[in-house]
């Protein structure tokens, strides 16, 4: 009864703190359930997107001496199978072409033998390049090593039997070359199997007739695999999806009981996306909980700013006759009724970003996902009510006497907190977690290969989350001090507001310097978190650029078909393309290092750097521009990948001697290199090794000239409507791809995973803790100071100087928490970049810093602030016996 | 004091210059149905050195008039002045200073800061307001509670640092709401003999509302107020 009782007076009484406690907790809850439910929409999206990049799911191939056919019905009557056809491999000695009066050859290689309706079932494995779609068909390289084009006839050598002619019908591409030709039943871990350099491809029947007589002589050089399409009805999380799928191809070799062995191309990419699920989980748990925790500080802020108030009223109860446990059970109705409330808004806020941000108030996840993070958001918003509210209540009651429960300033100390040092404590112990998890060689992640089970190492987390605290209590203790000890300094530096009440107000906040601190330090790790969010989703974004810019090359690029020869003046056609503002050639040749077969790369370090966008990144040892500068220096520089340093343990001008193919005579000479520097990425290069040289070096070495790529600047214009204007100029000779294009088809790295949603909401709802932080606070300290007005006023205080109290206050909490919470922010941010630095690739050289969205959380914090001091001076206006009367 | 109710002025002593003058006075709270009439009809002078007791019983309408006669609030019906004051303005800080019935300390500020408070708010210099912010805390022998915050303070010592702020103000009409209110008895009455002290030294006139009769015969003067209605009363001299 007594309880109902209190509730109808807070109502009546109370409402507009109820409001605002409330409105923290529907803050907390409405973040939690938007990022969580998005969370899971997001992994939702990276397990289809992983799915739908494996074009062949899995590889079953028949062991030695396995009935072929028993392995295909059982592959195909297992759960879960969409399709399965088998596929034929030959082992060849090697291929021969006449062409063009010279006999090319080259070494051992592999025949595939493919079912009709293979190309249709699994149309990501196979690229047209010239010619017949069907029939016999060569890979690029083997083509061009064979000098062999579509109408030509080369021979199939086989062990101990006669080599076979065949007509080739076309050349294509093999996108899936490294799984296609996996070593299957390869030991978890083993390095993996460079796809041969010569393939041919026929159908089964002409395999059949080819490679048959070989099987019955050699059946060690002949396998067959079952190439099996799943059904994608896959768990939405990657690492369940990655579970299902795994056990199931475990499910599949226990079946065939030994005949067969299970290439597992689909688990092993959800492996990888379980990382990068992990890691996105990491990211929002590291973007999204300060937020939390912030709306939660608020909550017990607002809830703090009418503790003496209700101090009092706890006095007065206590006077009547009200116990202990009775004070708690009122403390614990207003937790629930604030927590309740705000509950409900939250997740009614949380159902409006939805719908704003993303379309839909459930964010893509399915309905059960949206309903457990909306529950457990709920449950964390009665949490921070009972805390920030009742829990208070229940301290007061235990342990104030009645004459301490009507003290609101009071002399007490600094903090424990503050004498042992607790923030410089924190501040040291981030600093060491963060050395000792930003060092080389930390992962963050950890997905091994084979097994199911993924780590995070949240102990990496430590480190800017202690540092976020740790800046939030140090800012508290700079306020502290600056306000305990320098009240003459705050008086100069207030005068201009107070006039000759300098002194007065700069007193009035020293002794309040626990509240003012506590206001200081709540907008310090609002700012901070608002400032470290919008930087760290900047820089992503502007990585994510960066990776598509490295996939792509240039925001347009142009490669020539194999086969045709395009000088660098082909270039010039091209530059008077509307919207192309450069043309930069590039150079593409296949060199021998050794045995391995890389990439070549030439060009023009005078005008790459700037025609390209190169960046620092890319480069070790130095920028993109001295590294570009060294090799311009150097005509027989070389530019190699970190691995091929380790592989042939080169030091700085050791030479290197490349194998690279002659323009006129085709065949293959030795030219000398010198080892000048590393490049880590190069612009439309593969991840693991490569080679950049000078092209006018290769040029003279190769006799020709011809390039691979134009890499188009299209600065001020779209790209894709610059590449739809370039198709149209090259038609099919060439192959045209954009940067937005790419920057959608990139599945392999976190940073296709698009952020841009989830940005949205994190920044937006860093504004309204900014406003919050500042106004909402400011506003209920000064609300709950009416009273002090209202007999400043009753004094004779003219509103100008009821303003000096609240303006100087305003400016000190808003300016002092600006400040610290910027150079938090920036730090923050730092730190954020480098330990999450698994999600960049490449790693940012600088911070991207999104200076509009700043400066629109300055004016909001500035506005807030503004508004609340403006309705309490509106306030003090009134005459004072009203107010002291309404009080 | 002169006092009437509904008609003009009866008397005018001591001074021929009143300092407050007030003719047929009313404030009404709230509208319609549910205003209620705090005071009504009344007209009275309030003349320079005068002390008297505003008597009634609670809810009569004390606390208002001490509050219009001290320009915090405005009248609803008839006028008010102070002709030996000036402006409504101009009262405060400078010639009008009010004892609060409740806490009117400001609790952030010490005892000192708050009694040099209302100097500062007349733009006194900030050495000058302290020194007599001091010299108005010893008056009251209150100078050993200089450094105090008014939660330190019993509440009898926070009405009389609440006198000292008003003499520190050297007021020509010092208005009092049931300064003992809140206070015990022996307090109380240390309040009252301090409000005497100060309206004394200074020669200002002092009045005090109250439901306290014995306070009430303290002061030079008596007034009825009952439902809003000032009585005139034969005025009493019994200072002790």
């Amino acid at each position: 009864m007594l309880g109902l009782t209190w509730i109808r007076g807070l109502i009546a009484r109370r409402s507009g703190r109820l409001a605002a406690t409330s409105a923290g907790v529907a803050i907390a809850v409405g973040l939690i359930a938007s990022i969580g439910a998005f969370l899971a929409a997001s992994k939702a999206t990276m397990t289809t997107r992983a799915a739908s990049a494996v074009s062949v799911d899995w590889q079953v191939e028949a062991q030695p001496g396995a009935d072929a056919a028993s392995v295909l019905s059982t592959t195909a009557a297992a759960p879960g199978i969409r399709s399965a056809l088998p596929v034929e491999f030959g082992t060849t000695t090697g291929f021969e072409a006449t062409t063009r009066g010279t006999i090319q050859t080259t070494g051992p290689g592999v025949v595939l033998g493919l079912p009709d309706g293979y190309r249709s079932t699994f149309p990501g494995e196979i690229r047209d390049l010239t010619g017949a779609p069907t029939g016999v068909l060569l890979a690029q390289q083997t083509a061009a090593n064979l000098h062999a084009a579509p109408g030509d006839t080369i021979q199939i050598g086989r062990a101990g039997l006669a080599p076979v002619s065949v007509y080739v019908d076309g050349v294509v591409d093999l996108p899936q070359a490294d799984t296609l030709f996996q070593k299957v039943g390869a030991p978890v871990g083993a390095q993996p199997q460079a796809p041969p350099d010569n393939v041919l491809l026929m159908p089964a029947s002409q395999w059949h007739q080819t490679f048959d007589p070989l099987a019955a002589a050699r059946p060690d050089l002949v396998t067959m695999q079952i190439h099996v399409q799943r059904t994608h009805q896959l768990p939405g999380d990657p690492a369940a999806a990655y579970t299902d799928v795994s056990n199931a191809a475990r499910n599949l070799e226990v079946r065939l009981a030994g005949s067969g062995l299970v290439g597992d191309n689909l688990g092993s990419t959800l492996s990888a996306a379980r990382s990068d699920a992990l890691y996105a989980q990491v990211l929002f748990l590291f973007l999204g909980l300060p937020g939390a925790v912030l709306a939660g500080l608020l909550t017990a802020a607002v809830a703090a700013s009418g503790a003496d108030r209700r101090r009092r009223e706890q006095a007065l109860l206590r006077t009547r006759g009200a116990t202990t446990r009775d004070l708690v059970r009122l403390g614990v109705f207003e937790a629930l009724l604030v927590g309740g409330t705000g509950a409900v808004l939250g997740l009614g806020v949380a159902a409006i970003v939805g719908q704003v941000a993303f379309g839909t108030a459930d964010f893509g996840a399915t309905s059960s996902t949206a309903i457990a993070w909306g529950v457990g958001a709920a449950i964390f918003g009665l949490a921070i009510a009972v805390l920030a509210v009742a829990v208070p209540a229940w301290r007061d009651a235990k342990n104030l006497t009645v004459a301490a429960a009507r003290r609101t300033v009071g002399r007490a100390g600094a903090p424990g907190w503050m004498r042992y040092g607790v923030d410089f404590i924190l501040i040291v112990t981030a600093a060491v977690v963060f050395w000792l998890t930003s060092r080389n060689g930390y992962q963050l992640v950890l997905a091994p290969e084979g097994t199911p089970s993924i780590s995070v190492s949240y102990w990496a987390l430590a480190g800017p989350a202690l540092a976020w605290i740790g800046a939030g209590l140090l800012a508290w203790r700079i306020a502290y001090v600056v306000l305990a000890r320098g009240r003459r300094g705050l008086a100069r530096v207030i005068r201009p507001f107070s006039g000759g009440l300098a002194e007065t107000v700069a007193a009035s906040m020293s002794r309040q310097r626990r509240m003012v601190a506590t206001a200081v330090a709540l907008v310090t790790l609002t700012v901070a978190f608002a400032a470290s969010t919008a930087v760290f989703n900047s820089t992503y974004k502007q990585q994510a650029a960066v990776d598509a810019r490295l996939s792509n090359g240039a925001d347009v690029t142009v490669t020539e078909s194999p086969g045709t020869t395009v000088a660098p003046a082909g270039g010039a056609a091209l530059a008077k393309i509307p919207g192309v503002r450069s043309v930069e050639p590039i150079q593409h040749r296949f060199a021998y290092v050794g045995a391995d077969l890389q990439d070549l790369y030439g060009v023009n370090p005078s005008t790459i750097v700037g025609a390209t966008k190169l960046q620092d990144a890319y480069f070790q040892g130095g920028s993109a521009s001295e590294l570009m500068a060294k090799l311009g220096a150097n005509p027989d520089g070389l530019l190699v990948s970190d691995e091929t340093v380790k592989d042939f343990q080169l030091r700085p001008n050791d030479q290197v001697t490349l194998r690279l193919q002659d323009g006129r005579t085709k065949q293959y000479t030795d030219v000398p290199f010198h080892y000048i520097g590393i490049a880590k990425e190069f612009p439309t290069a593969p991840h693991d090794s490569f080679l950049i040289a000078n092209a006018d070096y290769v040029t003279k070495a190769t006799s020709t000239n011809a390039v691979g790529a134009f890499l188009l600047d299209t600065t001020g214009s779209s790209p894709k409507a610059v590449a739809a204007n370039v198709r149209s100029v090259v038609g099919t000779s060439a192959t045209v791809t954009d940067l937005e294009t790419s920057r959608r088809v990139i599945g392999s790295s976190l940073t296709s995973v698009d952020l841009s949603g989830l940005t949205r909401v994190e920044l937006g709802f860093a504004l309204v803790l900014a406003a919050a932080a500042t106004g909402l606070v400011l506003a209920l300290g000064n609300a709950e100071r009416r009273r002090t007005f209202a007999i400043a006023t009753a004094l004779g205080a003219k509103t100008r100087q009821i303003g000096s109290f609240v303006w100087s206050e305003a400016t000190f909490v808003t300016l002092g928490g600006l400040v610290l919470g910027a150079l938090g922010g920036w730090i923050l941010a730092e730190m954020l970049v480098k330990v999450l630095t698994g999600v960049f690739d490449p790693p940012p050289s600088a911070l991207a810093v999104p200076w509009l969205y700043l400066g629109a959380v300055a004016a909001v914090a500035i506005a807030a602030v503004a508004a609340a001091g403006y309705a309490a001076i509106r306030n003090a206006r009134r005459p004072p016996v009203t107010v002291l009367r309404d009080l | 004091m002169t006092t009437s109710a509904g008609s003009a002025p009866a008397r005018v002593t001591p001074s021929d210059v009143p300092l407050v003058r007030c003719v047929g006075l009313g404030r009404t709270f709230g509208s319609g149905r549910g205003a209620v009439v705090a005071l009504h009809d009344v007209t009275c002078d309030v003349a320079a050195a005068e002390q008297l007791a505003l008597v009634g019983p609670s809810g009569s309408g004390k606390s208002t008039l001490l509050h219009l006669l001290a320009g915090l609030d405005a009248p609803t019906a008839g006028t008010i002045s102070w002709p030996a004051l000036g402006a409504r303005e101009a009262l405060r800080p400078g010639p009008v200073g009010v004892v609060f019935q409740g806490p009117s300390l400001l609790p952030p500020l010490d005892v000192t800061e708050n009694v040099a408070l209302p100097l500062l708010l007349a733009g006194v210099d900030r050495k000058a307001a302290t020194a007599g912010a001091r010299t108005a805390l010893a008056q009251l022998g209150l100078d050993d509670l200089g450094a105090k915050l008014p939660e330190e303070l019993s509440g009898g010592q926070a009405q009389r640092v609440a006198v000292a702020r008003v003499l520190a103000g050297a007021p020509r009409l010092i208005l009092a709401d049931e300064p003992t209110g809140q206070l015990d008895h022996v307090a109380g009455a240390q309040v009252i003999d301090v409000l005497i002290e100060a309206a004394t030294a200074l020669g200002a006139a002092l009045v005090v509302s109250t439901h306290d009769e014995e306070l009430a015969a303290r002061m030079a003067e008596r007034w009825q107020l009952s439902d809003g209605r000032l009585q005139v009363s034969a005025a009493t001299s019994r200072r002790t």
